[in-house]
C-alpha cells in the first residue's frame, strides 16, 4: 500500500466531534434522526443536530461491533433477513450499547425513501420506539425520466415539512440561512466529486477504500462550512500526491471499479488484498453518488433544488441507469474490471447486478466479479470462498 | 396459471372459472389481458381500457431456473416466482405487464423487466405514494392519469369520463362486496380453502363476475358462527400454497378474519371526488393500514385488534414471505401490541412453494404461552 492519507486524522476528529456534540445537544437544541438521502439542509437551517442511523451503523460495522448488535435485535424478534444497518441500530437502541458512547434521543425522525423502502419500514419502528413524530419525504422511483408530477410531489412534501419542523425546533426558518446551508452542501458535494475524480490519475492517489472512510462528512455533515473546509484540504493533499506521483497502491498494475456499499467489516482485508495484487479500486458507484448531483443544488431556489437533487439520487434510479454509471466509470477511470458486491442486506442496490455483470462481461469484455457478502453482518462473509473467487478474478484481470 | 376450480360446497355460489378460462373468455370479447404484480393499482382504469388485470402472486413454484440467473438468492420468492413465470411463458400469454411499486423487491423487478429482461410485451410501472395528505392524493391522481396515457398506447383507446366513472362504480361495488364477504366469514359454512378461492378470484375475475359469485356465497350466510372451529386471524401477503388452510383445519382452526395483502388489505372504500382519477386515488389511499403505504405500526395493531374483536379471532397467525423485509420489520411490534391486548400470535414463514412441508413448525417460539394463548407448537387451545 502507498503512504496513508494525512487527512485521516482530521476525518477522525470531525466524526468524533460530531458524536460528542450529540451527547450534549439536549442541553441546547433539538435532534433529528434522518436517512442519508434526506433533504438535511432544511433541518440544519433550523438548527437541528442531525444524526444518521445508517452512518452510525456503518461505524459499528467498521469497528466490528455490528455482529453483537445484530444479535441483540434478532433476539428481540427482528429477522436476520432485514437490512443489517437497521439490525445494528435497533440492537444498539435495545441494548444501549454503541462505540460512540451515547446517541441523542430524536425529537423528530425524517425519512426519505430515495434510497430504499427499507428505511421507511425501519423509521416506522423508530417512531414507535421513541414515540417521536415521523416526517416522510416520499420520492417516486425513477424507472426513466422524472415525470413533472413526481417533482411537484417531492417539492410539496418538503415545503409541508417546514411548519412541523419549525414547531419542533421552536424557531422560524430563515431563508438566508437555508440558502447558505444549501450552498455549503453544494460546495462540499462539488469538492467531493473532484476528490473521487482524482481516482482517474495514474497512479490513483486514493482508492475507493479511502473514499469509504472519508465519505462520513459528506453524508452526515452536509450543509456545514467545516465540511467544505475539510474537503478543500483533502483535495489539496490529493493533488499534491498526484503531482508527486504517489499512488494509494504501490506499483499500480490494475484498476477496478466497485459497485454497492462497502463490506465494512472487511475493509482492511479487501484493501490489503487488492493492494498486494497491485490493484487499485479507483472508483465506486456508492461514493460517486454523493458528488454527482452537486450541480442541481442551486441555492437561489433552495426548495426546488432540494426536491430535484434528492429525487435523482443513484439509488432512486433504475437498473439501466446504474449500468450506465458503471460503464461510464469503467471508461473514464480506465478500469480493467468491476467488483459487484452482492449485498445480502441491501436488496435495492443489489437487484439487477447479475444482469449488469453479464452486460459488462459479455458486451464490454470487462472482467467482473459478483462478491457475496453483507455490508455490516460478518456472518454472511465466507472468507475462504471469497478469497478463492477474488484470486481467480485477479488472475483474469491481470491477464 | 391455475386451471378451472369448481366451487360448489353448500353455498349458492356459481362455479368459479379459473384464470386461464377467464382470460380466454375476456379475449374472445375483444379485450386484452394484463399480468399485474401485487399489491395496489387502479383496476377500474385498466377495465376502462378494456384490459383485464390478472394478478400474479407467485405462482408457488419449486424451481425457478430462469429467475435464479437474474436474481440473487436473498430476493423474496414472490418476486422470483413471478419473474420466472413471466420469462418462461407468462408474458407470452398476456398483452402487457404492470408492476406496482410495492417494495424494494418489486421496484427492482419492475426496473429489471424494463432494462434487462426484454419481454416482448410492454411493461409499465406504477408508483403508490407513501406520504400523507393532499399531496399524496394529488400525486396519485396524476400518476393514474399518466398510467392511462401509457395504457392508451397499448389499448388504442382513450376512455371518456363517463366510461371511467362507470368502471370506477363497478369496482367500488365489487370492493364493497369483498368487504361484506370477509366480514361475513365466521357465518359462512365453507372450508377456508373454498372461501379463499372465492375471495382470491378478485385477483382475476372481471368485477361483474366477482360480484355475482360473491353474492352467491353471501346468500349461504347463516345466523350462527362456527362454534366447533377455533377462529384465528391470518396476517401476511398471500395464503400460498393454499394448503395452509387444510393445515389450519387439521388443528381445528379456521381463518375467521384476515389481514392478507391479497385480500383485506385491499378493502378500498369508495372515493369521494367526481373526477374519476382523483376518485380512484382516494379509494386506493383509503385502504386498511398497510406497510406499503407507510401506515404507522400502531395503526396496524389497532386494525388487527379491531378485526380480531369483530370476528372473534382468538389468536393471530403471521404468515410472512421469506425475505419480505417490510413485513418482517413490523412483526416484533405488531406481536407486542397484540400481546398487550391479550391476543396471542405466532409466526410461520410462507414457503411460496407448492408444498407445505415443515412449515407448520413455528419459526420462533414467540412470547411464552399464556392461558388461552397460542402454544409454541402452534396448536390453538380454546379460550
Ligand atoms: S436497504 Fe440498502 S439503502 Fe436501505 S438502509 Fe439498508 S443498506 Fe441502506
Ligand atoms: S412478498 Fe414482500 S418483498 Fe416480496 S414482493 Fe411482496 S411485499 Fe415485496
Amino acid at each position: 500500500m502507498g503512504p496513508p492519507l494525512k487527512c485521516a486524522a482530521a476525518t477522525k476528529r470531525l466524526v468524533t466531534r460530531h458524536y460528542l456534540d450529540g451527547r450534549y445537544v439536549r442541553h441546547y437544541g433539538k435532534t433529528a434522526w434522518v436517512t442519508s438521502g434526506a433533504p438535511v439542509e432544511l433541518l440544519k437551517a433550523l438548527g437541528f443536530f442531525v444524526l444518521y442511523p445508517e452512518n452510525h451503523g456503518a461505524l459499528c460495522g467498521a469497528r466490528r461491533a455490528a455482529e453483537a448488535l445484530c444479535r441483540e435485535s434478532e433476539a428481540a424478534g427482528y429477522s436476520s433477513d432485514i437490512c443489517s444497518y437497521a439490525r445494528t441500530d435497533l440492537g444498539s437502541l435495545l441494548s444501549g450499547r454503541t462505540p460512540v458512547g451515547r446517541l441523542p434521543r430524536p425529537d423528530v425522525l425524517v425519512c426519505c425513501t430515495n434510497i430504499c423502502q427499507t428505511v421507511l419500514a425501519w423509521y416506522r419502528v423508530l417512531s414507535d420506539h421513541f414515540n417521536a413524530p415521523l416526517l416522510v419525504v416520499d420520492t417516486p422511483f425513477l424507472y426513466a425520466e422524472a415525470p413533472p408530477h413526481a417533482k411537484a410531489y417531492v417539492l410539496a412534501q418538503i415545503e409541508a415539512m417546514v411548519e412541523p419542523l419549525e414547531r419542533i425546533a421552536g424557531r422560524s426558518l430563515n431563508q438566508d440561512r437555508l440558502k447558505r446551508t444549501v450552498k455549503y452542501s453544494r460546495d462540499a458535494a462539488e469538492l467531493w466529486n473532484r476528490i473521487t475524480e482524482m481516482g482517474r490519475r495514474k497512479p490513483a492517489p486514493l482508492t475507493a477504500f479511502d473514499q469509504f472512510i472519508h465519505m462520513a462528512p459528506i453524508v452526515e455533515m452536509r450543509g456545514d462550512s467545516r465540511t467544505v473546509d475539510f474537503y478543500a484540504a483533502m483535495l489539496r493533499e490529493l493533488e499534491e500526491r498526484a503531482r508527486l506521483g504517489i499512488g494509494a497502491v504501490q506499483r499500480e498494475r490494475a484498476r477496478l471499479v466497485w459497485d454497492n456499499l462497502p463490506v465494512w467489516h472487511q475493509l482492511r482485508f479487501l484493501s490489503e488484498f487488492f493492494a498486494e495484487k497491485g490493484a487499485a479500486v479507483v472508483a465506486a458507484t456508492y461514493t460517486k453518488a454523493w458528488g454527482e448531483l452537486a450541480p442541481l443544488l442551486q441555492e437561489s431556489q433552495p426548495f426546488e433544488a432540494m426536491a430535484d437533487t434528492y429525487l435523482h439520487v443513484l439509488l432512486n434510479r433504475g437498473t439501466g441507469s446504474k449500468l450506465d454509471t458503471i460503464r461510464a466509470l469503467v471508461k473514464e477511470f480506465d478500469a480493467d474490471g468491476v467488483v459487484f458486491h452482492s449485498d445480502r442486506s441491501c436488496k435495492p442496490y443489489s437487484i439487477g447486478q447479475m444482469g449488469q455483470r453479464d452486460s459488462v462481461v459479455r458486451q464490454d469484455g470487462i472482467p467482473a466479479l459478483l462478491l457475496e457478502a453483507d455490508h455490516n453482518d460478518p456472518r454472511s462473509w465466507s472468507r475462504s470462498q471469497n478469497i478463492n473467487r477474488l484470486e481467480a478474478f485477479m488472475e483474469v484481470v491481470a491477464r | 396459471m391455475v386451471g378451472t376450480a369448481k366451487v360448489r360446497d353448500n353455498s349458492r355460489a356459481a362455479p368459479i372459472p379459473g384464470r386461464q378460462q377467464t382470460m380466454e373468455r375476456f379475449r374472445e370479447q375483444g379485450g386484452r389481458i394484463a399480468a399485474v404484480l401485487p399489491i395496489h393499482y387502479p383496476r377500474a382504469l385498466l377495465r376502462a381500457h378494456r384490459i383485464l388485470p390478472v394478478e400474479i402472486w407467485g405462482p408457488a413454484q419449486a424451481f425457478t431456473p430462469l429467475a435464479d440467473s437474474r436474481l440473487q438468492s436473498y430476493i423474496c420468492p414472490l418476486a422470483r416466482n413471478a419473474l420466472d413465470f413471466l420469462l418462461r411463458e407468462g408474458a407470452r400469454r398476456v398483452d402487457m405487464v404492470l408492476v406496482p411499486h410495492t417494495c424494494d423487491s418489486l421496484q427492482g423487478l419492475g426496473s429489471l423487466l424494463l432494462d434487462q429482461a426484454h419481454l416482448d410485451r410492454p411493461t409499465l410501472n406504477f408508483y403508490l405514494p407513501r406520504g400523507a395528505g393532499d399531496a399524496s392524493v394529488d400525486y396519485l391522481a396524476a400518476e393514474i392519469r399518466s398510467l392511462s396515457a401509457a395504457l392508451s398506447r397499448i389499448s388504442g383507446r382513450s376512455p371518456r369520463e363517463e366510461e371511467l366513472i362507470e368502471c370506477v362504480m363497478l369496482e367500488e361495488e365489487a370492493d364493497s362486496l369483498l368487504s361484506e364477504l370477509l366480514g361475513a366469514r365466521p357465518r359462512l359454512p365453507l372450508p377456508d380453502h373454498t372461501f379463499y378461492r372465492v375471495v382470491r378470484s378478485r385477483e382475476y375475475l372481471p368485477a361483474e363476475d366477482f360480484i355475482s359469485s360473491a353474492n352467491g356465497v353471501l346468500a349461504g350466510r347463516t345466523s350462527l358462527g362456527a362454534p366447533e372451529r377455533l377462529p384465528i386471524l391470518l396476517s401476511g401477503i398471500v395464503p400460498e400454497p393454499m394448503e395452509i388452510f387444510d393445515a389450519l383445519a387439521g388443528f381445528g382452526a379456521f381463518a375467521a378474519a384476515c389481514d392478507l395483502a391479497c385480500a383485506s388489505r385491499r378493502l378500498y372504500p369508495g372515493g369521494k371526488s367526481g373526477d374519476p382519477f382523483r376518485r380512484m386515488a382516494e379509494s386506493l389511499l383509503g385502504a386498511p393500514p398497510d406497510f406499503t403505504r407507510g401506515s404507522a405500526i400502531r395503526d396496524r395493531v389497532r386494525y388487527l385488534r379491531a378485526n380480531a374483536d369483530k370476528s372473534g379471532a382468538r389468536g393471530v397467525l403471521f404468515y410472512p414471505v421469506k425475505f419480505c423485509e417490510p413485513e418482517l420489520f413490523d412483526l416484533p411490534l405488531l406481536r407486542k401490541g397484540l400481546d398487550g391486548a391479550g391476543l396471542a400470535s405466532t409466526v410461520i414463514e410462507a414457503p411460496l412453494h407448492p408444498h407445505l412441508s415443515q412449515v407448520l413448525v413455528p419459526r420462533d417460539p414467540g412470547p411464552p404461552p399464556r392461558p388461552g394463548g397460542v402454544t409454541p407448537a402452534g396448536a390453538l387451545p380454546e379460550r
